[in-house]
């Protein structure tokens, strides 16, 4: 059947079969890109609201301080974490490099500016009638900002979402403050990375197989949300 | 009687080439008042000072015993329905919960008060309705039922009449002329003069941002016998 032929073969052998390597990486994956979502979502839907409801000096400073967060390579922000989280960093006494938890914290640096961005486009083009619509009907400033979000939950929805697609398909920061290890902190990105540079290439098939599935689930529900 | 609301030495200025200024305006209840001047007189900034909405620089706006400094509980008192309403998404149903959620209305009471405020408005049946759905004067009436669901004592609507049909505008005008029996004070926003003579038992004339005197009622008008003057009651 020839290389791919072989290959594709043993790769969805490795997935119908759920081969544990396979599983664990999945599960790594999806538990620490999750994780780190959510938290992201938690800081960053906020701050894209604080920005886009606000002007006040130093609002276009920080703004552009986002676009250049949201750029960053993954590999910076796993370096400058590793520094943190490494024995000599400050916070290396915690001994969280190289555990799900660093990767989650790196996760979510990535995510986090993706998501406020977003947001603050999601605020910056919405009816600029709700808020005083809200509050003429008695809400306080809270509120009348949660109605808000509420009538733009596609556009924040899709924010998450975006985020959420950065971060399980990043492999520096899954590496760098990870490590790589077996049934541990070992993600998809970082496994097939490793299984094919070791000549797994189908081990590295089946993964980026799933892989390819979630990143097209992601980006079907994206697009489902972005026609509504 | 107690006043429903009072401004006063009130001062507004936005950018740098309109103020608003307003020495004395003191509404009473259960009366329309027509809030006139050319476009870009200052009416609807007006409106926005007695909803709240805008702070002025400078001068006091008071409420009919007001026992409370908190602004969203004193905004509760006043509703804007504005030229062009915004509904939020959802049923019409969703629209008119809001905001007796926020005032903690529970569930009985808030379907029988959107099932009678849309009866007053000519929208019966329309609970389940879809915002998205409605017409452009759908809009405006359930967006007027929306603000007198909620039983405010002060009720603005700024041109209220400016995006309904020539067919629905004797219907309209009808409807906002028996407002205050629903215990509200309302004022309206028009640049039409025969329609504040018309709608208005007072006229709050507003040129280049000043409230002048309230103007004489025209003949179309002596139906309505209880005007009085308002600037510097």
């Amino acid at each position: 059947m020839g290389y791919w032929g072989d290959s594709l073969l043993t790769a969805f052998e490795l997935i119908l079969g759920f081969d544990r390597e396979v599983r664990m990486a999945v599960w790594t994956s999806l538990y620490t890109s999750s994780c780190s979502i959510v938290i992201a979502a938690l800081l960053g839907v906020p701050i894209g609201l604080w920005l886009g409801l606000n002007r006040f000096r130093g609002r276009q400073v920080m703004i552009a301080l986002l676009n250049t967060l949201m750029a960053l390579p993954t590999v910076v922000v796993g370096l400058l974490l590793f520094g943190l989280f490494s024995r000599q960093g400050p916070l290396g006494p915690l001994g969280l490099l190289f555990t799900p938890m660093a990767m989650i914290a790196g996760q979510m640096v990535l995510a986090a500016p993706i998501v406020a961005n977003l947001v603050l486009a999601a605020v910056t083009g919405a009816d600029q009638r709700i808020i005083n619509t809200a509050l003429t009907l008695g809400a306080s400033r809270l509120q009348a900002a949660i109605q808000l979000l509420r009538e733009i939950r596609f556009g924040v929805m899709a924010a998450v979402i975006a985020g959420f697609g950065r971060v399980i398909a990043e492999v520096g920061v899954a590496m760098m403050l990870g490590g790589n290890i077996r049934n541990s902190t070992r993600t998809m990105t970082t496994a097939i990375a490793l299984e094919t540079s070791k000549g797994e290439f189908a081990f590295g098939l089946a993964l980026g197989i799933v892989l390819l599935s979630v990143a097209l689930i992601v980006n079907l529900f994206l697009n489902a949300l972005q026609q509504r | 009687m107690q006043p429903v609301i009072s401004l006063k030495d009130i001062r507004v200025t936005l950018g740098e080439n309109f103020s608003l200024s307003v020495e004395s305006l003191v509404l009473q209840p259960h009366r329309i008042y027509a809030l006139t001047g050319p476009n870009g007189a200052g009416k609807s900034t007006l409106l926005r000072v007695m909803a709240l909405l805008l702070s002025p620089q400078a001068g006091t706006i008071e409420f009919a015993k007001s026992d409370s400094t908190d602004l969203a509980r004193q905004r509760q008192r006043v509703t804007l329905v504005e030229q062009t309403p915004y509904l939020f998404k959802g049923s019409v149903t969703d629209n008119l919960s809001y905001g007796l959620k926020l005032r903690g209305i529970n569930s009985r009471e808030r379907s029988e008060r959107i099932r009678a405020t849309l009866a007053i408005v000519g929208l019966e049946g329309f609970e389940q309705r879809q915002a998205k759905e409605l017409s452009g004067g759908e809009v405006q009436r359930v967006a007027l039922a929306r603000a007198l669901v909620l039983k405010p004592e002060l009720l603005l609507l700024d041109e209220p009449t400016a995006n309904i049909d020539s067919n629905s505008m004797q219907s309209y005008e009808t409807l906002i002329s028996g407002l205050p029996e629903y215990g509200s004070t309302v004022v309206f926003s028009t640049h039409d003069p025969s329609q504040s003579r018309r709608l208005g038992e007072e006229v709050l004339q507003i040129e280049d941002g000043h409230l002048v005197n309230g103007s004489p009622r025209g003949p179309q008008s002596a139906a309505f016998n209880r005007r009085r003057s308002v600037y510097g009651a």
